[in-house]
């Protein structure tokens, strides 16, 4: 579960999060989507704890992030927007160092790492370095690095960039069945329909606040729209401000 | 013109911004500094020179010997820095993608690179040769045309090593991947450097100041008189320098015809085998890397294993610092300079002509030893230079992973700092050890030296790694650069400072004991022993507060940073 509360991130004179308050409960596909430069970044690097935030409380299944950073971060897996990896090491190799990091047992740590391989098409390259991988190699070898520790919360920012079709229709799959296991799921995205179809809810970040929050039925009703989509309520949302 | 336009990003981009005071605080700094170096350079060849004048009959001989060690130096650096400069240029640059996709011939895109990497391998080379070449015009009164043909010998010189790069490089990448003949050449490079100083030094070329070492004046003569390579182009170079300074215009002449006609020569042939293989030689670069060697170590690793059967946040961050190193091959040439470093620094002291110092020798060799600290102290600083300052920006972009794991950044920084700490506390004690041993200094000068050397190494490294994490500069492309920056030169003023104030304190003490163990033939006082149990806590204190504040200072810069 993800509690923010109050969250704000301020560069400078310039406000990137401003008074966010959510709340996601397990087995919830949360998605998140904004405008270029709205804090959709900003606010997923302050829950996975990459980045401070200048006021408020983040909890991730009751750990707060500033008083018990540790205890939070074993519960999430990040994916982040960029999948900058050790080049040097091969993919097997990086698991290996998450698992340590993480204190999964050596054979789980094993078995878990040859199941998510084989799930993201990549145990061929196992044993090749991650130097030699493709950008949406490298994309699906993080999400690989992300669920090996079996957490509670994941929290992926713009998960389909660089995937190719099969990968989309992969990680599509995948956050589905991640929320009926009672995994909490926050997915940050420009891609709409990717929203609309698995999302279960909705919030619509713009200048740093959040603009509107709920079901897909909510959101319509809170822009006055009817049976339109996403990307209506989005536009119609984001361009009244 | 097309070529001038692809080159002109790079113009616009190091001129100074109007507006910009710290681009131009930058540009004045570089000028001033760029002045007094070239300045120095200058001067100090003019003494050299003058100097070498004041020996009847073998003062031209010793500026001419000079003269054709410089050549054949800055052939072998322009030579060196070409290659690199080549391959950076034509094959691995960032922007080359966007530079192909233009609609530009590939020609004119290798031309305006291969300019680029001509001008980005020599200047440094010129900056130096030049005021070197200009104090021989002026201590050998040579005329105008002296420095005409200089200028035009070493734009030729330049232009020589440059287009034999191309070639090389050009040929090289259809065998191996650009990114990986990089390395390779770093490496060989290096140790090809390596190999040359260790026998340069080995063969004790102080002795080329002491005709007392030859059995006659005649066999020393002969040695300075020893032919250059002829089929070399800086043996051209220097005989054209050579007969200008002379007078002998038409030879100089001739000398820099050869230069000018091989140039000529190699840049043709460049630009054919360019025009044939470039592209594809850049279409191959841009594929997959594929390791060159295969790394050994596995044995280690096992090793490590069994130490720490479960998982642990040490046995990953350990396992993975291993296999990054040694999968990284300009860190191995590092491995090689360290090894050459320390041989040299012995060799040094073996070499040290205590014998002929009128000056009672127990008491110098005690002296030494303790100096000796302090020179440890500044090569344990410049390897924490290369290592420990760099650890965490070398991280990279993937630091996110460190951020976002169940581990404390302070945790994660003690851990590097952990890990470092033995080979580094190994390396200082060989310095000191050895030395003391080939000294022959007294076992409580042993006592003190292996007591300093424990306490600063750690200090050092703390500096070097809280510092680094202090100013973590994670976008940078090469992390071994980190430490040619702001927050490199505070960690290496901050490093000397912690070496000379330890040994400021332990001065006295050492001292005392030294003259009254030595000259008096007395046991040390009860006075001696407590000053020297201050001085040694005090040491001891000061060490443990400067790595304690600064991996605070790090840790704290680090998480704030987030």
């Amino acid at each position: 579960m993800i509690d923010l509360e109050n969250i704000c991130k301020r560069f400078g004179s310039q406000t990137a999060v401003d008074r966010l308050n959510l709340t996601v409960k397990p087995g919830e596909v949360f998605g998140f989507i904004g405008p270029n430069g709205a804090g959709k970044t900003t606010t997923i690097r302050m829950m996975a704890g990459v980045l401070m935030p200048t006021e408020g409380r983040i909890r991730i299944c009751g750990w707060d992030m500033a008083e018990n950073p540790i205890a939070a971060k074993r519960r999430i897996g990040f994916i982040p927007d960029r999948p900058y990896l050790y080049e040097k090491l091969t993919a097997t190799e990086l698991l290996q160092f998450i698992a340590d990091i993480y204190g999964v047992d050596a054979a789980t740590g094993r078995r878990r790492a040859g199941e998510l391989l084989e799930r993201f098409r990549l145990s061929t390259r196992a044993t090749e370095r991650i130097e030699a991988f493709s950008h949406g190699m490298k994309q699906r070898l993080v999400m690989c690095a992300a669920l090996l520790h079996d957490p509670e919360v994941i929290v992926v920012d713009e998960p389909m960039v660089g995937l190719d079709p099969q990968g989309i229709k992969m990680v599509r799959e995948l956050f589905q069945s991640l929320a009926a296991d009672g995994k909490t799921v926050f997915v940050s995205t420009h891609t709409l329909p990717l929203a609309q179809d698995i999302c279960h809810r909705i919030g619509i970040i713009h200048q740093g606040k959040l603009l509107a929050l709920g079901t897909m039925n909510e959101l319509e009703r809170t822009a006055g729209v009817s049976e339109a989509d996403l990307e209506q309520v989005f536009f119609q949302l984001t361009e009244s401000q | 013109m097309v070529v001038l336009k692809l080159l002109s990003p790079r113009w616009l981009g190091m001129a100074p911004k109007s507006g910009d005071i710290r681009s131009w605080t930058r540009f004045v700094a570089l000028f001033l500094l760029g002045t007094a170096f070239i300045v120095g350079c200058h001067w100090i060849t003019i003494r050299v020179l003058r100097h070498f004048q004041q020996a009847q009959d073998i003062g031209n001989l010793l500026a001419y010997k000079l003269l054709s060690i410089l050549m054949i130096t800055c052939f072998s650096l322009l030579l060196f820095s070409s290659v690199l400069s080549v391959l950076t240029k034509l094959f691995l640059s960032r922007d080359l993608e966007l530079v192909h996709s233009l609609p530009i011939s590939c020609e004119s895109v290798f031309q305006a690179r291969w300019l680029e990497s001509v001008f980005d391998a020599s200047w440094m080379v010129v900056v130096f040769a030049v005021p070197v070449l200009v104090a021989y015009g002026r201590v050998f009164h040579a005329g105008a045309a002296f420095y005409g043909l200089m200028m035009v010998d070493m734009i030729g010189l330049c232009a020589t090593a440059a287009a034999l790069s191309v070639l090389l490089v050009l040929l090289g990448v259809l065998v191996i991947p650009a990114s990986r003949l990089h390395s390779l050449m770093l490496l060989l490079g290096i140790a090809a450097f390596v190999g040359l100083y260790v026998a340069f030094r080995l063969s004790r070329p102080e002795r080329l100041a002491d005709p007392e070492t030859f059995s006659s004046v005649l066999v020393y003569v002969e040695h300075l008189r020893g032919a250059d390579a002829p089929y070399l182009p800086s043996s051209w170079c220097t005989d054209g320098l050579k007969a200008a300074l002379g007078g002998r215009h038409v030879a100089a002449l001739i000398e820099t015809g050869k230069l000018w006609t091989f140039a000529g020569f190699l840049m043709g042939v460049g630009r054919i085998v360019a025009r044939r293989l470039y592209f594809i030689g850049y279409s191959k670069s841009r594929t997959a890397a594929i390791s060159t060697f295969q790394m050994a170590g596995g044995g280690l690793l096992d090793g490590i294993f069994r130490l720490f059967p479960r998982p642990s946040i040490i046995r990953g961050i350990f396992v993975k610092e291993w296999r990054c190193f040694f999968r990284d091959p300009s860190q191995w040439s590092q491995l090689i300079l360290i090894v050459a470093l320390v041989v040299v620094y012995m060799y040094n002291y073996t070499a040290l002509p205590l014998h002929k110092v009128p000056v009672r020798t127990e008491y110098l060799q005690n002296l030494l030893a303790f100096l000796n600290m302090a020179l440890a102290g500044f090569v344990l600083t410049a390897l924490c230079g290369r290592f420990a300052f760099p650890a965490v920006s070398g991280e990279g972009r993937a630091f996110w992973i460190v951020r976002s794991a169940p581990c404390s950044i302070g945790k994660w920084l003690w851990m590097k700092f952990w890990m470092m700490l033995i080979p580094f506390w190994v390396l200082g004690l060989i310095l000191v050890v050895s030395c003391n041993l080939k000294l022959d200094a007294g076992a409580w000068m042993m006592g003190i030296s292996v007591f300093t050397m424990t306490m600063v190494t750690p200090a050092v490294l703390g500096l070097g790694l809280g510092l680094g994490a202090a100013f973590a500069d994670f976008n940078i492309e090469n992390a071994n650069q980190a430490v040619t920056g702001f927050g490199g030169m505070v960690f290496m003023i901050a490093s000397a400072c912690l070496i000379g104030l330890v040994l400021m304190i332990e001065a006295g003490p050492v001292h005392r004991y030294l003259v009254s163990e030595i000259y008096r033939h007395r046991q040390p006082t009860l006075w001696n022993w407590i000053g020297l149990g201050f001085s040694l806590t005090a040491v001891a204190g000061i060490c443990l507060g400067a790595l304690i504040g600064a991996m605070r200072y790090g840790e704290r810069r680090l998480v704030n940073s987030g």
